[in-house]
């Protein structure tokens, strides 16, 4: 199901949250609403974590992460680091990574088998981020905009991306990411998708401001009418049990 | 009406000129830069194809700018337009501190003010793919929004802020049974905004509700929540808000929680907002005292 809230009057909530499959992060913000929000829908299933990163609340467009791991760039203090690596559960593993692009959010998009990045990303960049998030990275553009980090937001299961992408553009991404793709708006006609909203297999975030219209593209292409955690869990458990004694 | 030939000494390379880029240019210019504009009174802008003619051309020569080092100088055709819902986001983008840091509903007030397409001004740039919003002014009539739920929190802040119990009284009444000749001023813009708009932007605001209410005129008030700065003297953030503060009925100051950037020299002042209710008889002289400001600056 998808949410709308705000963090402290910004509809940006992709800026202030980042949010997987495994773990949920959340700026320390003004009032305690954005956080209750969040602890609301996630509390029994996965970890929701307060932090900062760098001393700043722009957590969501600082690190990239999936379930199997978290990127933080350099100006994370060794604090902030411990704290993260403390709370998380103990398969995500946490790594720092030495990167100019410091803003990872906004030029790695991942789900948890592929990533896109920034065209300019180093090439030890890219080899950590397929080691420690283990997924495929893939350089690629959308709608002409570099930071792919922030004009598209994907799950395993969906993904959408900036209103402006052409169909070639969208088939190919989707051929790469292996998930359906819708070109859409969030908040209110803006285009940049992963600033306005966080998405994960089950549930999404989106700013208050997102119209009806916005809502039922995210709820459909992420495939989130149906979608509850423990769906997820019981297909797996299928997949799992080979024999009953 | 067709536009004047621009003088150009040399040749200047067209500036990117969208909103981040601007306002980046213009703050890596150290001290002294001239912003050039042109307001012209030909049509500016079309939501349906219809112009405002609000504008008056400046007169370039004095306007030093072309003596300057080339990128000292950022060419900007500044241009009025009526509020359209297009504009959304960049007005919600500067009325984000409106009311402190308090939650509320903010994007019900900024489709008021988009709403009210005959009061109310949004500074852009001439042809900007953007759309970024440089500033908006309007004006609110409380009376007939009371039932909107973004007044209502609005009025509950502001008793809320102000603890002198004499103007507790007159602003419950303005705010209460007088709420229906009562304005609220909504001026906001960019801080490096070119003062010579504003005497233009005052003047065609109040022309519109002289429009808007030629009847009502008389008796109107007008009030409206402002940021200043104070520790022993007073630091106006906006010069037209002395003028105000100086015509007004009666004023309160409060403190402000939110964060503002704070200059070198301003760094020993409080951040303050300030509410003021101002007669509507002492806006003509409002106006000329804001002519005579920026004209003489």
């Amino acid at each position: 199901m998808a949410t709308r809230l705000q963090f402290e009057n910004s509809c940006d909530v992709g800026v202030f949250s980042k949010l997987t499959n495994a773990y949920c992060l959340v700026a320390i913000g003004g009032s305690e609403n954005f956080y209750s929000a969040f602890e609301s829908e996630l509390a029994d299933v996965i970890p929701v974590i307060k932090t900062s990163i760098a001393g700043t609340r722009i957590i969501g467009r600082l690190c990239a992460g999936n379930k199997k791991g978290l990127l933080v760039p350099h100006t994370t203090t060794d604090q902030e680091l411990q704290h993260l690596r403390n709370s998380l559960p103990d398969q995500v593993v946490v790594q720092r990574i030495e990167e100019k692009l410091s803003a990872l959010g906004n030029c790695i998009a991942c789900n948890d088998h592929v990533a896109l990045t920034h065209t300019d990303l180093d090439r030890e960049t890219e080899e950590i981020i397929a080691d420690v998030l283990g997924v495929e990275v893939f350089r690629q553009t959308i709608a002409g905009n570099i930071l792919v980090g922030s004009y598209c937001a994907f799950s395993n299961r969906g993904g959408l991306v900036h209103p402006h992408t052409s169909i070639e553009d969208l088939d190919e991404l989707s051929t790469l990411l292996q998930v359906p793709l819708v070109a859409g708006t969030i908040n209110r006609g803006s285009d940049v998708i992963a600033a306005g909203m966080t998405v994960n297999d089950w549930t999404a975030f989106c700013g208050s401001d997102t119209t009806a219209t916005e809502l039922s593209v995210i709820e459909s292409v992420f495939k989130l009418r149906e979608a509850q955690p423990s769906a997820i869990v019981d297909e797996m458990r299928k997949s799992l049990i080979d024999s009953y004694v | 009406m067709p536009r004047k030939p621009t003088r150009h000494h040399r040749l200047l390379p067209v500036q990117p000129l969208t909103f981040s880029p601007f306002a980046r240019s213009v703050a890596r210019v150290a001290t002294a830069y001239l912003v050039k504009h042109y307001l012209r009174d030909a049509p500016l802008k079309s939501a349906g194809d219809e112009f405002k003619e609000k504008l008056e051309k400046v007169d370039r020569q004095s306007e030093s700018s072309e003596d300057e080092e080339f990128d000292g100088v950022v060419q900007a055709d500044f241009a009025f337009f009526d509020p359209k819902p297009d504009d959304f986001h960049g007005v919600k983008t500067l009325l984000q501190s409106y009311l402190d840091n308090k939650q509320w509903d903010l994007s019900g007030f900024v489709d008021l003010i988009l709403g009210q397409t005959t009061v109310g001004t949004v500074v852009k740039l001439e042809d900007d793919e953007d759309n970024a919003v440089f500033s908006v002014i309007t004006a609110l009539n409380l009376g007939r929004y009371k039932d909107h739920k973004c007044i209502a929190e609005l009025k509950e802040f502001l008793l809320n802020i102000s603890h002198e119990k004499d103007k507790i009284g007159n602003l419950r009444s303005l705010l209460g049974d007088k709420a229906q000749n009562v304005g609220l001023l909504v001026s906001q813009r960019v801080v490096n905004l070119p003062p010579e708009l504003l005497p233009h932007l005052y003047d065609a605001l109040f022309d519109e509700v002289s429009w808007a209410t030629e009847d009502e005129r008389k008796n109107a008030n007008q009030k409206r929540p402002s940021t200043t700065d104070k520790d022993e003297a007073l630091i106006y953030i906006k010069p037209e808000e002395e003028i105000l503060h100086k015509l007004s009925m009666w004023s309160f100051l409060f403190p402000l929680q939110t964060q503002q950037v704070a200059t070198h020299e301003l760094k020993n002042y409080q951040l303050t907002g300030i509410v003021m209710a101002v007669k509507a008889e002492n806006i003509s002289s409002f106006q000329q005292q804001l002519h005579t400001l920026i004209n003489e600056s």
